[in-house]
């Protein structure tokens, strides 16, 4: 821990001193340039938000930025890793993604990814540094990915048909009990399965610690056995009788709005109020997390070590680090993302908007729990697969 | 087997053998057809070589995903395929010939133009358990919330099995009505009648053991589309294991290179799966002839099933797909169990995202404009004995197929390109078009030729000013075909657009798993109009470029 706080000073130091100066050069440098940002697209809110950068980065700085959307960031990977080992190194296919947690370990361990840059970025100056923004997922980023935004793990109901949800582990294994074939959560390795799993673990397991460190087979075996025993007494409950699972969390909103389940989850505190706004889900629906807290952690971006356009990719980067496209974003009537921004830094017209709120957010302060370390994800899907993956 | 395809839609003509000689013209004929299918070769062997390694086959066999997902595959493909068959040869069977037969041909083409894709979101929002069908039901058993049944995404693939049997026995019946508007089978039909035997009879006795074995590679189509088929399984198949088919897709897309083997292994496995249900379905219909007693010459009175409506229930489906997929266009909040939409208004087409529409409109547009020429002169100057060769991307499971144009893609870093994208586009469109022209172009009168070469025009001033101009309709019929093959391209959009290129297909599966289905519905929606149009705009078309022109129209 101690020596990647170091080499994070370090990077930062050596990054400061001169970098601003760059800065213009790479501004030059980037125009005209096209950059392809692969993001996941898999919501029309942040399709729509990533529109807007779009235009506002073509207009501001010239850069011609492409959301290219991805169902899930492993491909990502998957891409960088065969370009790369196809000797195209300078000539890549992406030039920013859209990345956190293990897909960033793969990356960052397989020298596949461009830096450090981020903490040079003008904007890095904003960033509220209490925020996990300079580890992912318990993995230095070294400034190898800048943040965009801040995500918590948060369940949805109907408060009309449920005024009473539960609020742990172990109220939900009850719940699901009592409200048998009306509880889901989407199939690991789906992004929400995966940390409505990794939320479970965080509950049950005897000794938290042990998960911010990487991940041993002895480890996993002892913090995990409370895990599957609670999930071989939850499933049998569950939709379908745990055979089958949600593909995704956008299909259990639906789910919810048409009563086919109880509960949703979501990775963004007020998705619960855009999905009211556009009819999706009644205007009964409410957003509510766990007493002893909820998953919590800061998604980036980061620029592949074979971009093609790292200066625009650094430059459009910048700019989605600005107040203006961090109000914007978490703007509950566009996104409703959090900012990684420091509030306090900010001017008064930005603090207003960020403090703005809409009925079915979120309402109640709910402590945010660490992400286990990165290592834990592969693991945890595979073991997962291995249990329920062909019931 | 050339043999074989070329007796699926046409009646063979005696030829006169062709020389071997490689003329330039030869070579023009041939030289985009390799362009499209060369590079697979190499391909193929980038894209699974890494399944020649036994720990790879061990690593599969000890998958825990991978015997229920080969479960799902084979139910949903063998069962959708007999299903298919099934309702296509019964009806035949039963109404034809006759006027409900023709009513059907002519309703046909409508429900083809349906792409797989659209098809399954519809079918989707017409049987999911908050679907259509369960309002329905809520409104005379009071359920508030919908029942916790199983009807789409089932383990065993049922689902998917009969979205799949019903698309499927559209293309069948097609495939019938073009083999049945034959004289020869017609006056059979007379013939059996009048000589005392029912309607049935002479099917059994007569047309059916002689149209069968022209109907084995539609059907071989239909068994390889079935068990490669990742669209349709993503939206209506099971999730835990997927078929195989998306199990392979998923391996195949790993970031690691272990399971990127292990997809290659398993699209071997499809590959066999299809060879073996094929020598099986060939031995079974040998032992079949062999085991048909001599027709003992009984007249069996006229069984009437013509009450059986199952026509009215295949175009029902049809019809209601499309129904359920406009109510959510334009439907506002509609939640369980509301049966109609508490209010409706065109904000989701306002807001709909067209660049999957462009992108499919210039993509379709590129491809069957490019096939054209090719099929032109393949068809013209082509080694008539390959044809067969053209028809495999037909009749072979995809995913081996896009796998390797992926491995070539990459290797030439071409990967992500619209060039790219096209070229993988051509290897479905060109066997289409192929095979919708070659029935027309073979049944030209030949004599016209010889006159126009007589006059002293050249090969190709004859083609241009009398042969092509004179099949300009089923010219333009191939075009639209070609055009709706590629809008239902799914797999190669994927792989060849490396992500950037975003169709009506690949946006209509991306959003299947998302929640809104007012979008949704409008992607599928613009997916079954750009086909649609493109039938509807070749048929005005030649009516009216033929108008002075009677024996064109």
């Amino acid at each position: 821990m101690k020596h990647s706080t170091l080499t994070a000073i370090a990077v930062t130091l050596s990054v400061v001193t001169g970098a601003h100066a760059d800065w213009a050069q790479t501004q030059n440098e980037a125009k005209g340039q096209t950059v392809y940002f692969n993001a996941w697209g898999g919501s029309e809110a942040t399709n729509a938000y990533i529109a807007w950068a779009v235009k506002e980065a073509k207009a501001r700085y010239g850069i011609d930025v492409r959301h290219v959307k991805i169902t899930d960031s492993a491909e990502v990977v998957k891409r960088v890793q065969t370009e790369v080992a196809a000797g195209r190194t300078t000539e890549g296919s992406i030039d920013l993604t859209w990345v956190n947690g293990e897909n960033f370990r793969n990356l960052k361990n397989g020298g596949l990814l461009f830096g450090p840059w981020a903490q040079s970025l003008p904007n890095w100056g904003l960033v509220d540094l209490n925020k996990p923004v300079r580890t992912d997922f318990s993995v230095p980023t070294d400034g190898y990915e800048s943040p965009w935004g801040t995500a918590q793990l948060t369940f949805i109901t109907d408060s009309a048909k449920t005024p009473a949800p539960p609020r742990s582990a172990t109220e939900l294994l009850a719940f699901a009990k009592a409200n048998p074939g009306r509880v889901s959560y989407p199939k690991p390795p789906d992004f929400h399965g995966t940390t409505f799993v990794k939320q479970l673990l965080l509950e049950l397991t005897p000794d938290k610690a042990v998960l911010q460190q990487a991940v041993t087979p002895a480890a996993f075996a002892s913090a995990t056995q409370p895990l599957w025993a609670y999930l071989d007494q939850l499933h049998p409950s569950l939709w379908r009788n745990g055979k089958t699972f949600a593909t995704s969390a956008a299909e259990m909103h639906r789910m919810l709005g048409d009563g086919e389940l109880k509960l949703s989850i979501t990775f963004n505190p007020n998705e619960a109020a855009n999905l009211i706004a556009s009819k999706q889900l009644p205007s009964t629906a409410t957003s509510f997390g766990f007493t002893g807290g909820t998953i919590g952690n800061v998604h980036f971006v980061a620029i592949p070590v074979n971009a093609r356009a790292k200066a625009g990719a650094q430059v459009f980067a910048n700019f989605l680090l600005s107040a203006e496209a961090q109000t914007r974003k978490a703007d509950v009537t566009v996104w409703g993302d959090g900012t990684v921004l420091d509030v306090a830094k900010l001017p008064a017209a930005s603090q207003a908007l960020l403090r703005k709120t809409a009925p079915g957010a979120l309402a109640e302060a709910v402590p945010t729990l660490p992400e286990p370390h990165a290592s834990w994800v592969e693991a945890l899907e595979a073991e997962w697969l291995k249990h329920y993956g062909s019931r | 087997m050339a043999q074989t395809l070329r007796l699926t839609l046409e009646r063979p003509l005696p030829r006169p053998a062709q020389s071997w000689t490689w003329t330039p013209r030869l070579w023009l004929a041939v030289l985009p057809v390799l362009l499209i299918f060369g590079p697979l070769l190499p391909g193929l062997y980038w894209a699974l070589a890494p399944a020649f390694d036994a720990e790879v086959w061990q690593a599969l066999w000890l998958d825990a995903q991978w015997p229920q997902a080969l479960r799902a595959t084979m139910i949903s493909s063998v069962l959708s395929t007999v299903l298919a068959c099934a309702i296509a040869a019964l009806l035949a069977t039963l109404h034809y010939p006759g006027r409900l037969w023709t009513r059907l041909q002519r309703r046909l083409p409508l429900l083809l133009s349906v792409p797989h894709a659209a098809f399954a979101v519809g079918m989707f929002f017409l049987i999911a358990p908050s679907g259509w069908m369960a309002r329905a039901t809520a409104q005379f058993l009071q359920w508030t919330s919908p029942p916790d049944w199983v009807t789409v995404q089932d383990p065993y693939g049922l689902s998917l099995t009969l979205a799949l049997a019903i698309k499927e026995s559209w293309f069948l019946l097609w495939v019938l009505a073009a083999v049945l508007g034959e004289q020869a089978v017609s006056r059979q039909m007379v013939m059996g009648r009048s000589l005392g035997y029912s309607r049935t009879q002479t099917w059994a006795l007569i047309l059916w053991p002689q149209l069968l074995p022209r109907l084995v590679w539609p059907v071989m189509a239909v068994f390889a589309y079935g068990l490669s088929v990742v669209d349709m399984a993503v939206i209506l198949g099971p999730s835990t294991p997927p078929t195989l088919a998306v199990l392979i897709w998923h391996w195949l897309t790993d970031p690691d290179p272990m399971f990127q083997a292990r997809g290659s292994a398993a699209s071997l496995v499809l590959l066999a799966v299809l060879l073996v249900c094929a020598a099986g379905a060939r031995g079974l219909g040998w032992l079949w002839i062999r085991r048909r007693p001599y027709p003992s010459g009984q007249r069996t009175p006229a069984s009437n099933w013509r009450w059986f409506k199952l026509h009215s229930l295949l175009f029902a489906t049809g019809y209601a797909v499309v129904a359920v997929l406009l109510l959510w266009s334009v439907a506002q909040g509609w939640f369980f169990p509301a049966l109609l939409p508490d209010a409706v208004s065109l904000a989701s087409w306002q807001q709909a995202d067209w660049t999957p529409f462009w992108t499919t409109l210039w993509l379709a547009l590129a491809a069957c404009l490019l096939c054209l020429p090719a099929v032109l002169l393949w068809l013209e100057w082509g080694p008539k004995r390959l044809n067969a060769l053209l028809y495999l991307p037909l009749i072979v499971p995809a995913l081996p197929l896009v796998a390797g144009q992926y491995a070539v893609l990459l290797q030439t870093q071409l990967d992500g390109t619209a060039v790219a994208l096209v070229w993988s586009h051509l290897l479905w469109v060109l066997p289409y078009m192929v095979l919708t022209l070659i029935g027309p172009y073979r049944a030209f009168d030949a004599r016209l030729m010889t006159s126009a070469r007589a006059l002293g025009n050249s090969p190709w001033r004859a083609c241009l000013s009398v042969k092509w101009p004179m099949l300009l309709r089923p010219i333009l019929a191939t075009l639209a075909v070609g055009f709706a093959v590629s809008v239902a391209q799914y797999l190669p959009t994927l792989f060849a657009g490396g992500g950037r290129f975003v169709t009506v297909t690949t946006e209509a599966v991306a959003l299947s798993a998302g929640g809104n289905r007012r979008v949704l519905a409008v992607q599928a929606l613009l997916q079954i109009a750009l086909p649609l149009a493109a039938f509807g705009l070749a048929a005005a078309a030649g009516h009216w470029l033929g108008r002075h022109r009677t024996g064109l129209r």
